[in-house]
């Protein structure tokens, strides 16, 4: 029978008094009348094009078939000339680099920045958050633009502050963009910058959370701030952590725009992550079949974590399944 | 109290101060007199202000035309976004039937799906279909995210609503639909405000699909034109940022507005379910 139950224990709904036979089988069209058009529109929008997509991987489909509509089976190739190519395996290492060191340092701020949030007095949270907010909302377009603006060899005002400071010397005229690795540092510090609000938000939402008899118990058993952290606010917080690590996993392998719009994945390919390898692949050499492969190979990778992720939702009951 | 509380304030003083800096100087930037953007100390405070850069900016090809262009796209993919999405939230969250775990497994790994793995089998849909550089061609291709991150939100707002309210007015003699209509529909309208605010800047804020789908230049959306506007004749600094800033503007007074609604309910959509 459907009905409007929610939890197991809420009351199911009283029917009206009217005609029950035909009341109980209209309601039990009704959920699939509601979520007929979302079924269709996704078969349209999502499951037509992942098929293609399949498909298109085990098809020899270049620049003569955008024309013909005729591409030739090639069953694996594809996969195999991929996997055999020297420059994919450095793609993927790039990948997991960048990945791991945004994931790291957006963890570890994040958490840090939660942690201050809940210490300081309301005006400077308000504050803070303000700014995180704002940062938030700032288009990821508008902060790659940015982003080379305040890194310009000649005239970028970090150039300017970095050379001020006397550490690292002299950095006027330096162009951050002419190396791989520095690019990609200002690269991996653009999505640690971007992504932050979130982490920290969400975190310092989470630890709203636990009460604070447990922070006074610890205290009372002489633990110090440190052993507080690591005794209490991290375990506690162990499943808002998981998920945000899974997220951010996930968003910085897919992450494109500032790879793009910053360095189009050069100099000599020394930017290219997994997301902008399968677009060259695509639409720079004409090879839609191989950036098909490489697609698929990402989302593969990606569907572990995201099989993790979705069996860590249900597994919280925070989904109602 | 006091002391206790100085050095934490003192370090959210200087961690605000960094982290809105590259916000700051875009603003300061933008505002300066062109003649004072390339200079080799930089100043920064902007003065006296000037509005030149942004004049050239908005004077430099047809802006009110990408305007037009993005507001057209993002405003139409959010509207049929809500229109499927409401109905398929209430199923997921009121109702119990076959395939409804499933749908929601879906509905969470569909959104790890990257852009650029949809992009090349949607170019080549939309190829066929004749839609390559059509600009409501785009509002297909933006559905594939837009709609699970907003079927999936509603279904939490909808699911933070007490059953019981809905109960009460049906035995008042509402009838289902009734329910739902003078019930539901008010008591949702917030979580409806915000979830087409975050879908709205999630298609506002696209470049990828924008950048692969558009080819003419009357077609671009904001951002396309935003990232292709220093390299059409020579870098004007100071007009690029001015006009970087001038698309964040809305986005940027949207999110403080909404700054509240928005950490509970962007957590509960994306993190908590």
């Amino acid at each position: 029978m459907t009905s409007l139950t929610r939890a197991p224990e809420a009351p199911t709904a009283t029917p009206s008094p009217a005609p029950v036979r035909r009341a109980s089988r209209f309601a039990r069209l009704t959920p699939y009348g509601l979520i007929g058009p979302a079924v269709i529109a996704f078969a349209v929008v999502l499951g037509y094009p992942m098929v293609r997509l399949i498909w298109l991987s085990v098809q020899d489909f270049g620049p003569r078939s955008l024309f013909t509509g005729e591409a030739p089976f090639v069953g694996l190739g594809n996969f195999t000339r991929v996997l055999a190519d020297s420059d994919f395996w450095s793609v993927l290492l790039r990948t997991l680099i960048v990945s791991v060191a945004c994931v790291a340092a957006l963890m570890v701020t994040g958490f840090l920045l939660a942690s201050l949030l809940r210490q300081v007095s309301a005006w400077a949270r308000v504050m803070l958050s303000v700014c995180l907010v704002l940062v938030w909302a700032m288009p990821m377009v508008s902060a790659s633009m940015i982003w080379r603006w305040l890194f310009e060899p000649q005239y970028g005002v970090l150039n300017w502050v970095i050379t001020q400071l006397r550490v690292l010397g002299d950095f006027s005229a330096h162009d951050w963009f002419s190396s791989p690795g520095q690019a990609l540092f200002l690269i991996i510090l653009l999505i640690v910058w971007k992504g932050l609000p979130f982490v920290a938000l969400t975190l310092y939402a989470a630890m709203g959370q636990i009460p604070d008899d447990l922070y006074e118990a610890a205290g009372l058993d002489g633990a110090g701030r440190w052993s507080m952290a690591r005794h209490v606010t991290v375990p506690i917080l162990g499943p808002v952590l998981g998920v945000l690590v899974l997220l951010e996993v996930i968003w910085s392998v897919n992450s494109f725009t500032p790879f793009w719009v910053l360095t189009q994945g050069g100099p000599d390919g020394g930017t290219t992550t997994l997301g902008v390898y399968s677009y060259l692949e695509a639409f720079t050499r004409n090879d839609y079949g191989g950036g098909a492969a490489i697609a698929i190979i990402t989302v593969v990778l990606l569907g572990v974590l995201a099989v993790l992720y979705v069996r860590r939702l249900f597994a919280q009951g925070e989904v109602t399944a | 109290v006091r002391n206790k509380r100085t050095v934490p304030n003192t370090i959210a003083l200087v961690v605000s101060l960094i982290v809105i800096f590259p916000v700051y100087w875009m603003f300061a930037t933008a505002l300066k007199q062109p003649g004072k953007i390339l200079s080799a100390t930089p100043e920064f405070i902007p003065w006296p202000l000037s509005v030149d850069s942004f004049r050239t900016a908005l004077t430099h090809g047809p802006f009110l035309h990408y305007v037009r262009n993005s507001l057209l796209v993002s405003v139409s993919t959010v509207l049929i976004a809500l229109v499927v999405a409401l109905g398929a939230s209430i199923a997921l969250a009121r109702f119990r039937f076959l395939g409804r775990r499933g749908f929601l497994v879906g509905l969470v790994l569909v959104q790890m799906v990257p852009g650029s793995a949809m992009v090349i089998p949607l170019y080549l849909m939309l190829r066929s279909i004749g839609a390559i550089d059509f600009v409501p061609g785009l509002i297909i291709t933006y559905m594939t995210f837009v709609l699970p991150f907003t079927i999936w939100t509603l279904r939490g707002f909808v699911e933070g609503i007490p059953l019981e309210l809905e109960e009460a007015a049906m035995v008042d003699g509402c009838g289902r639909f009734g329910a739902f209509w003078h019930i539901q529909l008010p008591l949702l309208a917030p979580g409806i405000v915000a979830t087409s605010i975050f879908a709205f800047i999630s298609a506002w804020d696209d470049y990828l699909f924008a950048y692969v789908f558009l080819k003419s230049q009357d077609n671009y959306t904001l951002p396309v034109w935003l990232v292709s506007f220093q390299t059409s004749d020579g870098i004007d600094n100071g007009a690029t940022i001015a006009a970087s800033a001038i698309f964040s503007l809305p986005v940027l007074i949207v999110f403080l507005l909404i700054q509240r609604r928005l950490v509970g309910g962007m957590t509960s959509g994306a993190v908590k379910g």
